[in-house]
């Protein structure tokens, strides 16, 4: 049943309640997250659920940013997202066009080492590498942030990849014959094309390089070189594992307020691309 | 898209290309540990420093205890001016071991849980020499978890002595007076009678957390002078005092004198609050409860010393308890050195963190000093507290340090245990094995899987 | 003459006209260029400590001084300790537990999501990705709490309907599920976005067709929609399958591996080995696991392959 003016009619309730419910159990915990940092740190233990608005406070983020080195966490956050995104962006999409439309020998052997590469399990890595970066005297500094991530930039290939794969050969063949060369026909025929699924990649390598805190974790030792993600770890030491005497009521008020904040700027950055979530790609693409 | 094949490599210069790569890397892991026999690592003896200039930097675990060093620091600077102190929060359970292992940019003191220590014996300082002046006043049970092979690997810090909460208002209520009990055989019968009173009571607390209740079950084992496991890492949980200490957990479960919860989980708080748990046998930070959680029956609880398994004997044990380590990577361990014999023997330093401050206006009071002199009955360094009725916690908790025996170290897989002990006495608090179950599958497991592959 | 690769029949290739000599060239190198940095990387951060690890899971060794050979001590210990298969198996259940309710909420999702027609489409977008990027130790609280099975709103919304409490976190029925529940919330945002960008690569004018033929919804999304995104489901089950094995952050956070080692994990076992500092096993336990996540992976590539 389509209607005059599209394709897809309009979506039905059951969908709409669908979503909808989707969003509620989604939102709900993180809701609570934010919440409960306005609590005092004793109510949030002892009574999780409560909620008296008589009782805001903001003792919490006080604390928190006496205590936490919040800035420099957002400030290296900030520059391994850079670094490490433009990187990603910019090798990955590179890499998935060579093995989408070019055959080359080897192409096979060395795509193998792209799908090795995401099966090998962080933890296995961590000793050994870490051994490594102690060789090349990287301990505590951002190329060690940025650069020994081989399955970020594996499984973005392998995305990549696919993305590329639905690339009309005719536009790439078009800009041959217009006379340009193998990296322009990448640099202006391809990733204009591939601009949504780009688009999906830099949010997920976003959020991914955010979220990382294995690897982040062991290779900073010092205040000055931890990202977000360490610092709010190092806030949980108290609460997780097997904390034994410690006061874990202030703890958990500032985990959750710098948790609270650390959320900011990523749906910031989220909702800056979420205009390029585009429906129907492949505008002014030769059909056929 | 058509499939098609490229033009095949030659399987040769595939092979080569594959071992050219593995043979780069095979030489690149020469940096690494060495194979071959193990040789012994030499034990390093400390020296206090001549000099007493430079920086050091200090681990500590981050959170209240971090607040309470870090005001400590001026005064140390008033008696070491020169020594510049980089105070650090760390997670030091994620990063000491990695830290250690790329002997990059190692700390130069560390706080260390006392049960970690032994394990990490092979990178630290031995402190023998700087500790000799000390030794005599410090409380045997620290010395003894921080010695491994007659080598002082920790300075003893704080001393944790197992306590018996008690609800006091809700006993009396019931006619029950808890300073009266003596041995474990009285508070199951204490117990009895409350639950006679209060038939949904559940008096006793039974740690449903498998770590924490392997260190509960230590704590008990601590009184009776043993340990999981002897100075030489032999196992010896298949003894009288284990069978006695299961013996007894297992009575109150079976007898529903317990009530089964994670350590201020809250299930539990609910039922501290309601009268339905009146005895909690903790150690002393267990007091963080009715000071700062237990709203409803704060100024109801005290502090007693726990039972004693057989009349006459040890009035408490040891559960937990911290010590500070120093690296041998580090630069400037002789200075972390003067920065912790502040902290721990020198007046002016257990008073600034013991005493009152400002973060805790009343005092640190979830342990007490393990040194002699800074932990004497009637000199107490921080005040009463008011949410156990103004009673004189430090009296308590010092007379019942005293009474805790000596120890041996605490063996390097004690952590690892938990997967068998832990979880094995977990199952009997659940009903599904008995005492001697427990010690039969813990004692083969913990020496199949632990032990022999040392 | 240089060797050239083969062309295709569809003549990707076509010469421009400057030259013989160069262009070939330059074609064939382009993609080994495009492709070096990635094996540079590959080289030095993967097989590197790829080696270093196998030459480790041969020795004893615990981080200090030097290592001893064991030979097939480590892998034997591992094979036959009912731990290692017990955390395989809890890996398994936890992947049936997740994997299909995954891919079926992913899928629902961004098929909706996908219609340009939907109001607050960009909303449902964010709130869905608010998960993933939620820090764990925070949200680990949260279950906590929420499952707790005397005060949890969970068991209280169950009591509600007169279902007694669950013990979501203490028993080890429970206990997986609860896990489960952790990991579809944090990373179901990710589906979502992975099939949602596959989705936009599928060309409008198929469905057109098929609404032309007078299929349904429902059965233009099983009979058009799934196959087409075939691929972009293979990646997903891929990826995923290969989180859910390595999975070890969750567990130790909320549950510590327990009650009774129930939620411990593949992930978690290979962690313990590696935070109590015996390397040796844990590099054998690694490659064990590498090759079994591998097979899984070969299998699932055989049996969801697209059909072109």
């Amino acid at each position: 049943m389509t209607t005059a003016s599209g394709l897809r009619p309009r979506p039905a309730i059951v969908s709409q309640v669908f979503l909808v419910l989707l969003t509620l159990l989604f939102l709900s915990p993180v809701v609570w997250a934010v919440l409960s940092s306005f609590k005092p740190a004793i109510e949030i233990i002892r009574d999780p659920l409560g909620f008296d608005p008589t009782a805001f406070t903001l003792d919490n983020f006080i604390g928190m940013f006496g205590h936490v080195p919040l800035a420099s966490g957002f400030m290296n956050t900030a520059i391994v997202l850079v670094l490490k995104g433009g990187m990603i962006l910019f090798l990955a999409p590179l890499a998935g066009y060579a093995f989408a439309k070019y055959e080359f020998p080897l192409k096979n052997l060395l795509f193998g080492t792209v799908l090795v590469t995401l099966t090998l399990p962080i933890i296995v890595l961590i000793i050994p590498l870490l051994l490594e970066m102690k060789e090349f005297g990287w301990i505590n500094t951002y190329q060690a942030l940025v650069l020994p991530d081989s399955f970020g930039l594996a499984f973005s290939i392998f995305w990549m990849r696919q993305v590329i794969a639905s690339v009309p050969d005719e536009l790439l063949d078009a800009a041959r014959v217009d006379g340009s060369g193998e990296f322009g026909i990448f640099w202006r025929i391809v990733l204009p094309v591939i601009r949504p699924g780009l688009a999906g990649l830099a949010v997920l390598t976003v959020m991914n390089i955010y979220n990382d805190f294995i690897w982040p974790v062991v290779v900073t030792t010092t205040d000055s070189m931890q990202t977000l993600q360490v610092v709010l770890s190092t806030l949980a030491q108290n609460i997780t594992g097997q904390a034994i005497g410690a006061d874990y009521a202030t703890v958990t008020g500032e985990l959750l307020a710098a948790a609270s904040i650390a959320l900011v700027p990523l749906l910031i950055i989220f909702i800056a691309l979420q205009r390029h979530f585009i429906n129907g790609i492949l505008a002014g693409s030769v059909k056929g | 898209m058509h499939q098609h094949r490229p033009r095949q490599v030659p399987t040769a210069a595939r092979v080569s290309a594959v071992g050219l790569a593995v043979a780069v890397s095979l030489g690149l892991t020469a940096c690494g540990p060495s194979i071959g026999g193990g040789e012994e690592s030499s034990t390093d003896v400390l020296v206090a420093p001549t000099e007493t200039s430079g920086e050091i930097t200090i681990w500590s675990r981050s959170g209240d205890l971090y607040e309470v060093f870090e005001g400590v620091i001026d005064k140390f600077n008033e008696k070491y001016p020169d020594i510049t102190v980089d105070h650090q929060a760390v997670d030091i359970g994620a990063k000491l071991q990695n830290t250690l292992i790329t002997a990059t940019d190692v700390p130069d003191g560390v706080f260390l849980d006392d049960q970690l220590v032994p394990g990490y014996a092979d990178y630290l300082w031995d402190l023998s020499d700087v500790l000799a002046p000390y030794t005599v006043d410090i409380a045997q049970q620290k010395l003894d978890v921080n010695t491994v092979d007659g080598a002082i690997y920790g300075v003893p810090w704080d001393l944790n002595p197992g306590l018996l909460f008690y609800n006091a208002t809700a006993l009396e209520a019931a006619g029950i007076d808890a300073e009266s009990i003596e041995t474990y055989d009285d508070l199951l019968t204490a117990a009895e009678e409350y639950k006679a009173f209060r038939p949904d009571a559940g008096p006793i607390h039974l740690e449903q957390s498998a770590f924490l209740g392997q260190l509960q079950l230590e704590m008990y084992a601590s009184q009776l002078g043993t340990s999981i496991a002897d100075e030489n890492g032999e196992l010896r949980l298949d003894s009288p005092e284990y069978e006695q200490i299961l013996g007894f957990l297992d009575s109150v479960q079976k007898g529903g004198l317990g009530t089964r919860a994670e350590y201020l989980g809250p299930t539990d708080i609910a039922a501290l609050e309601s009268g339905q748990q009146v005895f909690y046998p903790w150690s002393i930070w267990f007091d963080f409860a009715p000071q700062q959680l237990l709203t409803e029956t704060q100024g109801d609880w005290r502090a007693t010393s726990l039972p004693a398994w057989e009349a006459g004997g040890a009035r408490s044990g040891a559960m937990g308890g911290a010590s500070f380590i120093l690296p041998k990577d580090g630069e400037n361990a002789d200075l972390a050195w003067l920065f912790y014999e502040f902290l721990a023997f020198d007046e002016e330093g257990y008073t600034a963190v013991y005493g009152p401050n400002d973060i805790y206006p009343d005092g640190l009071n979830t342990s007490i000093p393990s040194y002699g002199p800074a932990a004497q009955a009637d000199k107490p360094l921080f005040g009463t507290v008011d949410a156990l009725g103004g009673q004189d916690l430090w009296k308590t908790a010092v007379e019942a340090g005293e009474q805790i025996p000596g120890s041996v170290p605490t063996p390097s897989w004690w952590g690892g245990a938990v997967d068998y002990l832990g979880n094995n006495v977990q199952k009997m608090l659940d009903g599904t094995m008995t005492p001697d179950e427990v010690i039969d599958s813990s004692t083969t497991d913990i020496q199949t899987n632990l032990v022999d592959r040392q | 003459m240089t060797a050239s690769p083969q062309l295709a029949p569809r003549a990707a290739w076509r010469p421009s006209g400057r030259g013989p000599r160069r262009l070939p060239t330059r074609r064939a190198l382009a993609p080994y260029v495009f492709i070096a940095p990635f094996i540079a990387i590959f080289a030095l951060f993967s097989v590197y400590p790829l080696v270093f690890a196998l030459r480790l899971s041969f020795t004893d060794w615990r981080g200090a001084g030097s290592a001893s050979w064991v030979g097939w001590d480590n892998y034997t210990y591992l094979l036959t300790s009912p731990a290692f298969w017990a955390s395989l198996g809890n890996s398994g259940i936890l992947w049936l537990l997740i994997l299909p309710a995954q891919l079926v909420i992913g899928v629902v999702a961004a098929v909706l999501l996908n219609n340009a027609k939907l109001r607050l489409r960009g909303f449902y977008r964010t709130a869905f990705i608010v998960p993933f990027v939620t820090p764990l130790v925070a949200i680990a609280q949260v279950w906590v709490v929420v499952f707790d099975q005397n005060f949890g709103p969970v068991n209280g919304l169950l009591n509600l309907v007169g279902i007694p409490d669950v013990g979501w976190l203490v028993t080890s029925e429970w206990s997986k599920v609860t896990l489960a529940l952790l990991f579809l919330w944090k990373t179901t945002g990710f589906a979502i976005i992975i099939v949602l960008s596959g989705l936009q690569a599928i060309d409008d004018t198929v469905y057109e067709a098929a609404s032309l033929d007078g299929a349904s919804r429902a059965r233009q999304l099983w009979s058009i929609t799934v196959p087409l995104l075939r691929r972009t489901l293979l990646f997903l089950v891929v990826l995923q399958t290969l989180a859910v094995f390595q999975m070890f952050a969750e567990p130790v956070v909320v549950t510590n591996g327990g009650p009774y080692g129930s939620t411990t994990t593949a992930g978690v076992y290979l962690y313990n080995h590696i935070s109590r500092a015996d390397l040796g096993t844990g590099a054998a336990n690694s490659f064990l696991l590498v090759i079994a996540v591998m097979v899984l992976s070969l299998v699932f590539v055989r049996v969801l392959r697209p059909k072109d």
